[in-house]
């Protein structure tokens, strides 16, 4: 049984052509006759399934979509055509920690999140020493939100979503969170999710992370996939690319310097 | 139906949100839950002033008692529409990092507010027994007339709540019209101020008024507001042993045929929370996609 499986999804989004963001705006784009949205395609045609267990990386450059298709597995977003099937309890970790509440409590946003993500008040009450132990956060946990530094936010909420027990695993750029010594244990715990058979989907920059957790890696480029194989395979032709693609930026720029 | 089933899967989630609501609403004010107590209060307060100091000799002898019991119901529909139109962009951070199902936010708003409903009732029955008022038989009619006013509150609120999320204008509009609804509504005076109003027919926008004036009066009683407020006074303060009014009181609708306009207003706050809730499911699909 597939864990996720995602058949020829594209995703469009409509981006107003300003940012219309009051009635005056929208009617007055509306009277000089304006559509007022221009479309844009953040996936085209993608179609891929993963197996229980897999540990897969997203790679490609900024804007190719990788948060788009990371989205629409958690289901925040939907395709606008395609389907979409997640197995299993699916914890998504995007935007690390911007889902809590300044003014509440550490606790409190614990106790709200974790709910969001699926678990019940009781099995969070009986989770939740861990859950301040894993993030080193024991004597803070009742002052509000707002007095933690970025650090202290962040680490809280990667740990609120290791300790869900989640069978599929999102991750949007968030393994290089915090200082070294929790970027060790964060890797660990990784680890030891990919060691207990859960599914992960990771979207990062940092190809060695991706290249050390994942062992299938799916390059995507302005919405396309350009390979889903092998992820040792996938970050070597993808780092060639870049290089490829650099050395070329460089040579437009020697050209446009020459005189004549 | 389906989102409803879903909302009922959620629920942890909701009071958990219903719970922060009334934590938040309050957090970073020296007295805390209080003030939910002391603002009508304070209102109240006001209006003592007015009638009894600066207009003496208007109403009866338990006017207040008349409009603290007309201004709760009013107090909670306005709070809740005013509360819809933040509650989208308010909870975009866990809107763009979770799926819930989206009704979630109007619904814990809805009952944030009954909550808040609640307390204000008993601080209605600890005046009401320093006003030595005594509540009355029918005082269970209080509930249907809360139902009532509460779908027509969710329909309204989650409308504004959708809009609210693509236009910040939608909140201003909203608290200027709830200034205008204020007096549209029988808080201030008694229902045959509004039902008695009439102008003689003269130049062309007199002459309009008066042929208009017969529909806006039916309007104004198929208002599920005002038939809540109708509704609470007679339920509190009428009939029984001792009864705050009496059957004449010109602030009783008792003259008036009630009832017609009661299955009117039911009919009207159920088609308003069905497709208030049938717009907010159609858009907030698009509300993790906003800026």
């Amino acid at each position: 049984m597939s864990a996720i499986e995602v058949r020829d999804v594209w995703k469009r989004y409509r981006r107003p052509h300003q940012q219309v963001s009051s009635l005056k705006e929208a009617v007055f784009s509306f009277l000089r006759g304006q559509s007022g949205y221009e479309e844009f395609w953040a996936l085209k045609d993608i179609s891929f399934s993963v197996e229980a267990g897999e540990a897969i990386g997203l790679v490609g450059p900024n804007g190719s979509g990788k948060s788009t298709l990371l989205g629409l597995m958690a289901r925040v977003l939907k395709p606008t055509q395609g389907s979409i099937g997640v197995e299993g309890r699916v914890c998504p970790l995007l935007e690390l920690g911007t889902g809590f509440h300044l003014e509440l409590t550490g606790r409190e946003n614990v106790f709200l999140n974790a709910s969001l993500l699926g678990l019940t008040n009781r099995e969070t009450a009986r989770r939740y020493p861990d859950i301040v132990d894993f993030a080193e956060l024991g004597d803070v946990m009742d002052a509000p939100v707002k007095t933690y530094s970025t650090g202290m936010v962040i680490r809280l909420g990667f740990s609120v979503a290791v300790h869900l027990d989640p069978d599929v695993l999102l991750i949007d750029e968030v393994l290089g969170v915090g200082d070294e010594h929790f970027q060790h244990k964060s890797f660990g715990r990784l680890m030891d999710f990919k060691r207990e058979g859960r599914t992960i989907f990771v979207v990062s920059h940092n190809l060695e992370a991706v290249r050390k957790i994942c062992d299938r890696a799916i390059w995507l480029d302005r919405g396309r996939m350009v390979k889903d194989t092998d992820s040792e395979e996938v970050v070597t032709k993808y780092r060639a690319a870049v290089a490829a693609w650099e050395r070329s930026l460089e040579e437009t720029r020697a050209g446009d310097a020459r005189p004549g | 139906m389906s989102e409803l089933v879903e909302v009922l899967r959620y629920r942890e989630v909701l009071w958990n949100l219903v719970r922060r609501n009334l934590k938040v609403r309050y957090k970073n004010s020296v007295l805390g839950f209080a003030w939910s107590l002391l603002n009508p209060l304070l209102q109240i307060g006001v209006w003592w002033f007015l009638f009894k100091v600066i207009l003496p000799g208007r109403g009866e002898a338990n006017f207040m008692a008349i409009l603290v019991t007309g201004f709760l119901p009013w107090l909670f529909f306005s709070q809740t529409i005013l509360d819809s139109t933040a509650c989208v962009s308010q909870e975009m951070a866990i809107i763009k990092k979770a799926y819930f199902p989206r009704t979630v936010l109007p619904i814990s708003v809805l009952l944030s507010n009954l909550i808040h409903l609640g307390f204000a009732f008993i601080v209605l029955l600890v005046l009401f027994a320093i006003w030595r008022v005594d509540v009355n038989a029918h005082y269970l009619l209080v509930i249907p007339a809360t139902v009532l006013l509460a779908l027509f509150a969710y329909g309204l609120s989650a409308m504004l709540a959708a809009w609210s999320a693509f236009y910040a204008d939608v909140k201003f509009i909203v608290s200027n019209l709830l200034g205008v609804w204020f007096f549209l509504v029988p808080v201030l005076y008694p229902l045959y101020v509004a039902l008695g109003a009439d102008r003689p027919a003269g130049n062309w926008l007199e002459t309009l008024i008066h042929h208009a004036l017969p529909v806006i009066k039916q309007l104004y009683m198929l208002d599920p507001v005002t038939v809540a407020i109708v509704a609470y006074r007679s339920a509190l303060l009428h009939g029984g042993a001792n009864p705050v009014v009496h059957s004449e009181s010109p602030w009783l609708a008792d003259q008036y045929p009630l009832w017609p306009y009661v299955v009117g207003a039911a009919v009207i706050s159920v088609a308003v929370a069905i497709i208030g809730q049938m717009i907010y499911q159609r858009k907030a699909d698009l509300f993790a996609e906003q800026g």
